[in-house]
């Protein structure tokens, strides 16, 4: 039989800093999003989804809730026999210990371990995008084409590309320029931080780049121009859907929001392609006498007593009684005591909002995070 | 808590459920908007620590294996002890199908394990029982069998049929009746307790040797001379749900805010099979009053007092009132539904009116497609 196995190798080690308060705790990867699920949820449900069997996450910036989510994986059917999921933090060895430099050196450090695997292929993910994808389309074109590398790239609406890395390519959908934050794009298809490497080929490159010393051992900085440099056969594979890289607070809202459109098009209604997390073990949601839900979405454990629009509630949120909220993102476990207005807010999880409080304003468009103590 | 057995006994009541029970056993039934009221009985004992528990099926047992499979959801799963499913076996032997022929049947579980007692449970009786205390309070007393009920007020009526504690002068237990409502109040037998694994297993082979066609609860009151019984009483929330009515109500009970949070969180959590299903999403024209909703629904209409299970559709204009809607049902715009149970993935297509009673709601089967028929 023919040797093309995957392993994907799974980047969760961002701490994605302009998010603020989000990731005070938590690594970039384990941020709440959809009212349920954290962000690292999809590209591991996507992996389950796309039956590959071998995966490794790498972390390395604050990982405790990270970790304790992902645990051996059972959630996502990675609690195998042979193969399944490993976490792979930075570590230390005969010749000290090292953090991880970069996305590439953070694959180069574990060289090892994919190589126990010896797998043909190597899928490089990123723990932070919200998208539902079949990885399964994305090796089969890089199967079909013999590429040595295969990027997944979005067309982005023009006026945008130049805040992407773009990627031009010929008719044939070959690469042969990247093009990072061009300011006159000549193409519109942005890298997704997806890639499928041969293997062989990745290893190649990685060692030469760690030799590299002026290099920052990133993919889209370093590795992927180096191999484009020598020559290598890259392609691009087009993915259609929804994709998000939510780097900040606006972003996180906007994408949060996007569940709510009419017309949304990441849709986790979806039976053939459920996103699967960690499960909590809460009672359906009571909506109370003289409650109003529009255009919300509610989960598990809530009790709702009051005035909810446009929001993503979370499990275990109390609303109380003429309190109203609107626009907004209620993370776990929170409590809106009675008579509270709240717009356009996050507010992060066990916060307990006391009784008169009104905050955000419904003319600016700032979203304003309320955690603990209300510091905004 | 020293260790003890689990058995999770199956009573034969399926027959006062109608078409509810026609694919599936009577604990088997969905209750409470994403769980099985054997989920109960199963969470109750892993939350007091018994680790093996012995499941009797009955014989519509294939959704019984479908929900609880290896028992994962309770952690049943173990190495050591965890979850043991007897399905019903028929032979030609007597009394093939009462519970005290298959103990007999299983007997060599009973003497392999470790455990030196046994808590029987009717799971279609529910309640957050503590069985720390009642365990103590058997052992302490150094009862043989230690019976638990609930001192029960009933004005009207609704309770009559069901099983009836009676004590004798002392206060000391001495038979178990029906009530029929003679009193205001009465003792109702939880068909829950404590029993010795010797005294369980010699009193499935006297009851084998007797020859007699006799269940579990018939035998202990044939045999009561030979052993120290004694009761203890449970105070917490009770739900007997024992036939069509009660089951309705027991739902119905779940908007109470009270009873919600004896079940659900005193006690520690209830588990179930999970189905990881996204949140639920309300459309700009959903009116939700007092209901008690499930995730992965999709609603638009309105819903008012009901119990809404994972995955349901409730399109637009449509009116769901005092109602049960089980898991992936879908209701068609227009559609009004009062006093209504749909079985699972049933489907109301537009226009469709469906009323009942509250002393007898409208039953759908699983699977049916309902439509409006034109005059």
């Amino acid at each position: 039989m023919k040797n093309d196995k995957v392993v994907a190798m799974l980047l969760a080690g961002g701490q994605g800093s302009r998010l603020k308060l989000l990731t005070k705790n938590i690594a970039k990867p384990a941020v709440p999003f959809g009212g349920k699920y954290r962000i690292i949820d999809f590209p591991l449900s996507n992996a389950t989804n796309s039956e590959i069997s071998d995966i490794g996450i790498l972390t390395q910036y604050k990982p405790l809730e990270l970790n304790s989510h992902i645990g051996i994986g059972g959630t996502w059917d990675f609690d195998r026999n042979t193969g399944g999921l490993r976490i792979l933090p930075p570590f230390t060895s005969e010749d000290g210990g090292r953090w991880y430099t970069g996305t590439a050196n953070a694959i180069y450090e574990n060289i090892d371990f994919i190589e126990s695997l010896a797998p043909k292929y190597v899928l490089v993910l990123s723990g932070d995008h919200i998208y539902k994808m079949d990885y399964n389309l994305l090796i089969k074109s890089h199967r079909e084409k013999s590429s040595d590398v295969t990027i997944a790239v979005m067309e982005v609406p023009w006026e945008e590309a130049s805040r992407f890395g773009i990627v031009n390519v010929d008719k044939d959908l070959k690469i042969y320029e990247f093009d990072e934050k061009p300011e006159n794009p000549k193409n519109n298809m942005a890298s997704m931080g997806i890639y499928v490497f041969t293997w062989e080929k990745l290893k190649y490159y990685l060692n030469k780049d760690a030799k590299d010393k002026n290099s920052k051992h990133d993919f889209g900085m370093n590795v992927l121009p180096l191999m484009l440099k020598e020559g290598l056969n890259m392609h691009v594979y087009i993915f259609k859907g929804y994709w998000k890289d939510v780097g900040t607070v606006d972003s996180y809202w906007e994408a949060n929001m996007d569940l709510l459109r009419k017309d949304n098009p990441l849709n986790l209604y979806d039976k053939d392609w459920r996103i699967y997390t960690k499960n909590r073990n809460l009672p359906p949601q009571l909506i109370k006498k003289n409650s109003i839900v529009k255009n919300s979405m509610i989960n598990e454990g809530c009790i709702i007593e009051g005035e909810v629009y446009n929001s993503i509630i979370f499990s275990g949120v109390h609303i109380g009684k003429n309190s109203k909220v609107s626009n907004s993102v209620i993370l776990s476990n929170s409590c809106i005591d009675s008579d509270v207005t709240i717009n356009k807010c996050v507010v992060l999880e066990n916060v307990i909002v006391h009784s008169g409080v009104n905050v955000g304003s419904t003319t600016s468009d700032d979203i304003l995070i309320i955690d603990k103590d209300l510091k905004i | 808590m020293e260790r003890c057995l689990g058995i999770i006994n199956y009573s034969n009541i399926d027959k006062n459920f109608g078409v509810l029970c026609k694919p599936r056993s009577s604990y088997m039934l969905p209750f409470g908007g994403r769980y099985r009221i054997v989920d109960f009985a199963l969470s109750n004992m892993v939350n007091h620590n018994i680790r093996t528990v012995a499941l009797y099926t009955g014989k519509k047992f294939r959704s019984a294996m479908d929900h609880i499979g290896n028992g994962k959801p309770w952690e049943l799963n173990r190495r050591i002890n965890g979850l043991f499913i007897f399905p019903p076996q028929f032979d030609d032997e007597i009394g093939a199908l009462e519970d005290i022929y298959q103990y007999h049947k299983t007997e060599d579980f009973f003497l392999r394990a470790k455990e030196d007692n046994i808590y029987i449970i009717n799971p279609n009786i529910i309640g957050k029982y503590d069985l720390n205390t009642a365990f103590k309070y058997f052992k302490d007393s150094e009862a043989d069998i230690t019976l638990i009920y609930k001192n029960t007020p009933c004005t009207t009526g609704i309770n009559i049929g069901c099983l009836n504690l009676n004590f004798d002068s002392k206060g000391n237990f001495k038979n178990i009746g029906l009530y029929l409502g003679t009193n205001r109040e009465f003792n109702m037998f939880l068909e829950t307790g404590f029993i010795k694994k010797e005294v369980f297993l010699d009193l499935v082979r006297r009851t084998m040797e007797t020859g007699e066609d006799l269940d579990l609860r018939q035998a202990i009151l044939r045999f009561k001379n030979l052993y120290k019984i004694n009761v203890c009483e449970y105070k917490g929330h009770v739900e007997n749900i024992r036939n069509l009515k009660s089951y309705y109500d027991a739902n119905m009970r779940l908007l109470d805010d009270e009873i919600f949070n004896k079940l659900f969180f005193e006690g520690g959590p209830i588990y179930t099979k999970s189905k990881d299903e996204p949140p639920t999403l309300y459309g700009n024209m959903s009116k939700v009053d007092n209901s008690l909703i499930a995730n992965g629904c999709i609603i638009e209409g309105k819903v008012e007092n009901s119990i809404i299970f994972r995955g349901v559709k409730i399109a637009k204009h449509a009116v769901v009132k005092n109602s049960i809607i089980m898991q992936k049902s879908e209701i068609g715009e227009d559609s009004v539904l009062v006093d209504t149970i749909l079985d699972k993935e049933v489907i109301i297509k537009e226009g469709v009116n469906l009323i009942g009673s509250k002393s007898s709601p409208y039953v759908v089967e699983k699977h049916a497609i309902e439509v409006r028929e034109w005059n």
